[in-house]
């Protein structure tokens, strides 16, 4: 049989037999302590991954699993080897958060050599910088084989020209732009965003008068002071441009 | 107005007593505002000014930064940062920065550190980095940079290398030299730098005579990433925020915060005050998971692991809150210069003020059951001494010193954000103990309650962000936040191409090493991880203890594990038999 | 140890049932950036942005694409991307069950079509960004005939834009279709 595919089956088994009782060994290689705080968030009474027999043990000699986290650093890549090493075949490696991943945010620095999979090969892979406990409750259950993979590799090829229209549709661009922009000076891209959305649908009235009678009526209606501050402020400059589109 | 005027008098008499004891060796000066204040002076002198600002006029050392400045004058440069802090007036405290060149052909400058001893790993590093020898510095090792790194490369010189550059390993196993105590009965007990509890690797080395500790050393920076280089090179302004919110984990928000006020200082740019408010709500929200995650920690070490997992439950609110405020539980991403990415609606504000008012209540609990935990009392206190007069000579910040007896808080001894138009209280404690640390820490929680909710209470209304500025190429600031742990003391020059010229970021735990040394002498080896956890490092245990008894010159390895049982229930001494 | 007990007893369970039932994620949570391939015109604008370089475009001059890629096991789900994103093309979704087995399936491509420069030959920019342009001059309300001499200025490349600048002042003579051939003002049906 080829090395590799017996040690696909040999993982399997171990699969099969730690099933209610994994024992996993976390490796910091340099992390920012994101991650580390996150598995904590996952082994504590709220999300309690403990349930599932997964517990965290405090030698490499002890684990079926081990963690990852953390940008590759020069100094921890002899600490990182001696950890693998020390971990009993077969083993489960599952390299956590963006820079576990691939070295994240600091791929290509000089003080890292990347991802975990740039020193070991690699099971599985959580990203998120870093992983919520509930994505590292699925990320663990996965490499149990308990839940299934839900992402996958896409692509997509522009094979015709298809045209990509603006936003907005049948409100001046110009206007769309300058509302948007200055929705999110005032709340943010998120928020700004909602909100000059909600207010350009006013626009699409055309008769100022209508958009100016609409838009009061909402203001006035509105519970959130500061909303209804935003939405004045947007107003503001609508009315300045149509007066100066009149006049 | 006047008020202001009268401030920078103030703080312009004492720019004015070093002139007068030091006349012609000071070059230079240059205000990058109201309170920071750059001297640059003769370069044999830098030891004795720095020394007098130090133990003469009241001030702490922040920073030392070295740069590459040969582009801009031929030389290169050393900054060293004094918070001066006498008078305990935000209206005269002053940032001042004594900066010196150094020549290009002999790059040495005298050491300071035998005069302040603070400035000891500063120096360290300097080397490592700039190849910069500090004349009459003790220490010859090496800080920053890893075992097999080769020598004569230093990462930040402008000319050394591409940030991506990978020098081979020169080194296939690691030779740091631990400092050497002998002595009869001394017995060297090594832990690191992989580890259970939490955090970061680093490497301990305990001296320890039967069961007293004599000594301890350390070796750290197993996460030395290359920050600053990566930011010269590869990252415009804004994206510096997202590398900087990385530098840690728990309290990345802070940096962060610091990072993005050295640029808008130093380019005088002028954030929105609503922006202001919510960085403010934002950094003391960190502040509240943070404190929970040490005071947890502080139950599990002392054997209250029930403790341990309700602070835990309830550390979760705190996450929840900055997953509402900002889309995600750590790495808020909030920031942009000129101001934040997220404004806070009332949906916001209301739900975590409920979650605060929650929280609140279940801390109120726990905190009492805490403290009448019987041993929780006699395990700590009087434990982990930091002596105040240590504190003085090296510096350190955060619950750490403010539970030494000193009043040292960035928050109000150099105001920032919205930190001066809320009331609060600044905590300090006089044990100088494991256990005073712990309740600064928990008497700050209910500071940060207040903070948030006045905060979110008295938001003004406006933008969140300024647009439209341009960046100056070289001017350079200071930006500083009282995170967590401590103040994180960021400094900034800008450079063209849209990049920094040199960033330069000091965490607040940097400050706190150095003193630790001083703090385990003494104490138990069981108490070693509850003196390590009090300073709340931004790392907390270690996998494995090596023992080496001297007298019997005999090894023996022990599960970390063993230990930490060791000092959950102080019964089989590990280092018997 | 009473006091304990009793509190134990009044928080009962705090454990949340995730994974055996969906979990609530906040407003405005920001999980896998959602890549939508019919309103990308392949501006750069989010790779430029992402501070991981998560995002990255290449430009396969051979064969006239443009390529847009994703490395989800590189994004530190910052969201730049969708904040500067000029049509809403990429946006931050709630899903935060991202592992995998296989690296590759954390990689994401789109490949968009390129427009050659009217002058030198060479393809420069995405049809779907030239388009979009010329859409937005349309409907700021220039007349059909200015706006398609500034349609002749987006299809040539900024090299030969500053280099040939009287050149390109002749250029409203010129009508060119969306292949990039040039022809002669009214050739064309």
């Amino acid at each position: 049989m080829e090395p590799e595919a017996k040690l696909q089956e040999l993982k399997a088994k171990l699969k099969n037999v730690i099933k209610r009782s994994v024992y996993v060994y976390r490796v910091d290689c340099g992390g920012c302590n994101g991650c580390e705080i996150e598995i904590f968030g996952a082994i504590t009474p709220v999300y309690d991954v403990e349930r599932f027999g997964i517990k965290v043990v405090s030698s490499p000699r002890h684990a079926d699993l081990l963690l990852f986290t953390g940008a590759m650093t020069r100094a921890m890549r002899l600490p990182a080897i001696r950890a693998y090493q020390a971990a009993p075949d077969p083993k489960i490696v599952v390299a956590y958060g963006a820079c576990g991943c691939s070295g994240g945010i600091f791929h290509d620095s000089y003080g890292v050599w990347g991802g975990a999979d740039a020193i070991f090969p690699v099971d599985v892979y959580i990203p998120g910088c870093p992983p919520t406990p509930a994505a590292t409750l699925y990320g663990l259950a996965m490499a149990l084989d308990l839940l299934q993979q839900k992402i996958k590799r896409e692509q997509w090829v522009e094979k015709e020209v298809t045209p990509v229209l603006p936003k907005y549709e049948g409100v001046d661009p110009d206007l769309a732009k300058e509302i948007e922009r200055e929705a999110r000076r005032l709340s943010g891209y998120l928020y700004g965003r909602r909100i000059a959305a909600q207010y350009l649908e006013f626009v699409r009235e055309k008769d100022p008068l209508a958009v100016d009678r609409k838009v009061k009526e909402l203001v006035k209606q509105e519970k959130d002071p500061r909303l209804a501050e935003i939405l004045l402020n947007l107003h503001k400059i609508y009315m300045e441009r149509v007066g100066h589109d009149a006049g | 107005m006047e008020n202001e005027i009268k401030g920078q008098q103030d703080r312009k008499k004492y720019v004015r007593a070093l002139y007068s004891k030091f006349g012609a060796s000071i070059l230079e000066e240059k205000w990058q505002t109201q309170d920071q204040v750059t001297l640059t002076v003769k370069l044999n002198t830098l030891p004795e000014i720095v020394e007098e600002a130090y133990y003469g006029q009241g001030g702490w050392l922040s920073n030392v930064i070295g740069n590459d400045e040969r582009s801009i004058n031929g030389h290169f440069a050393v900054y060293y940062v004094l918070s001066i802090e006498a008078e305990k007036d935000p209206n005269k405290n002053l940032w001042l920065t004594i900066k010196a060149l150094v020549p290009a052909d002999k790059p040495e400058f005298p050491s300071v550190t035998p005069r302040v001893p603070a400035a000891v790993w500063y120096e360290r590093e300097v080397r490592d980095m700039f190849g910069l020898e500090p004349v009459g510095l003790p220490d010859a090792r090496r800080l920053v940079l890893p075992d097999d790194w080769p020598d004569n490369l230093y990462p930040l010189r402008k000319d050394a290398m591409d940030y991506r550059f990978r020098p081979d390993p020169v080194a296939e196993e690691e030779n740091y030299q631990f400092i050497g105590v002998e002595g009869e009965g001394i017995v060297e007990v090594p832990l690191g730098p992989l580890h259970i509890t939490s955090d970061e690797p680093g490497h301990f080395r305990l001296y320890v005579d039967g069961e007293y500790i004599v000594d301890a050393d350390y070796r750290l920076f197993y996460v030395h990433r290359g920050m600053e280089k990566l930011a010269e090179n590869r990252m415009d302004y804004d994206q510096v925020n997202f590398l900087a919110e990385r530098i840690c984990g728990i309290c990345g928000y802070a940096h962060s915060v610091a990072y993005a006020s050295a640029v808008e200082t130093a380019n005088g740019i002028e954030v929105p005050p609503r922006a202001q408010y919510i960085r403010t709500i934002l950094l003391e929200l960190e502040r509240l998971h943070s404190h929970l995650l040490n005071l947890g920690l502080a139950a599990h070490l002392v054997g209250f692991d029930a403790g341990f997992m309700h602070f835990f439950r309830v550390r979760e609110k705190a996450m929840q809150m900055a997953e509402i405020l900002t889309g995600s539980r750590k790495s808020y991403g909030m920031n942009l210069i000129g101001g934040v990415r997220r404004d806070i609606l009332k949906e916001q504000r209301d739900q975590v003020l409920r979650l605060i008012a929650e929280l609140r209540s279940e801390l109120d609990d726990l905190l009492d059951m805490l403290v009448n935990t019987p041993n929780f009392i006699s395990r700590t206190q009087g434990v982990g001494r930091l002596d105040p007069k240590v504190a003085r000579d090296f510096s350190p910040v955060g619950p750490n010193i403010r539970g030494s007896g000193y009043t040292r808080d960035t928050r109000a001894d150099h105001p920032y954000g919205a930190y001066d138009r809320v009331s609060w209280n600044v905590i300090s404690k006089n044990g100088c103990d494991v256990l005073s640390r712990l309740l600064v820490r928990a008497e700050e929680l209910y500071e940060s309650f207040k903070i948030i909710e006045r905060c979110l209470d008295a938001m003004p209304p406006g933008p969140v962000l300024v647009e439209g500025f341009t960046y100056k190429p070289g001017t350079y600031a200071l930006g500083y936040v009282e995170a967590p742990r401590g103040e994180d003391v960021h400094w900034v020059m800008t450079g063209n191409k849209q990049k920094v010229y040199r960033w330069r970021s000091r965490a607040s735990t940097y400050n706190n090493w150095p003193s630790l040394r001083y703090m385990f002498r003494g104490n138990t080896v069981s108490d070693a991880p509850l003196i390590v956890a009090s300073i709340d490092p931004c790392y907390s245990c270690t996998e494995r203890v090596t023992v080496v008894d001297v007298r019997k010159k005999k090894a023996k390895t022990i599960q970390y594990q063993e230990l930490e049982q060791y000092c959950r229930e102080r019964k089989y001494s590990p280092l018997k038999n | 140890m009473l006091r304990l007990l009793k509190k134990a007893l009044e928080v009962g369970e705090a454990t949340v049932e995730y994974p055996f039932k969906p979990i609530e994620v906040a407003q405005g949570f920001r999980g896998k950036p959602a890549y939508d391939f019919s309103r990308c015109i392949g501006c750069g604008a989010c790779a430029t942005a992402c501070p991981p370089n998560a995002i990255t475009m290449d430009c396969d001059l051979e064969r006239g694409i443009k390529s847009w890629n994703i490395n989800y096991g590189r994004c530190i789900f910052c969201g730049r991307c969708e904040e500067v994103c000029p049509t809403g093309a990429i946006v931050l979704s709630k899903e935060f069950e991202l592992a995998v087995i296989k690296k590759e399936d954390m990689y994401c491509r789109a490949e968009l079509k390129l427009c050659r420069c009217i002058f030198c030959g060479e393809y420069f920019e995405t049809f779907r960004e030239i388009e979009y342009v010329r859409e937005i001059l349309e409907q700021v309300g220039l007349t059909k005939k200015s706006s398609e001499s500034r349609v002749q200025f987006l299809k040539v490349c900024p090299k030969c834009r500053r280099h040939k600048v009287a050149r390109i002042a002749a250029l409203s003579n010129w009508h060119v279709d969306l292949n990039g051939r040039r022809e002669e003002n009214g050739t064309r049906s």
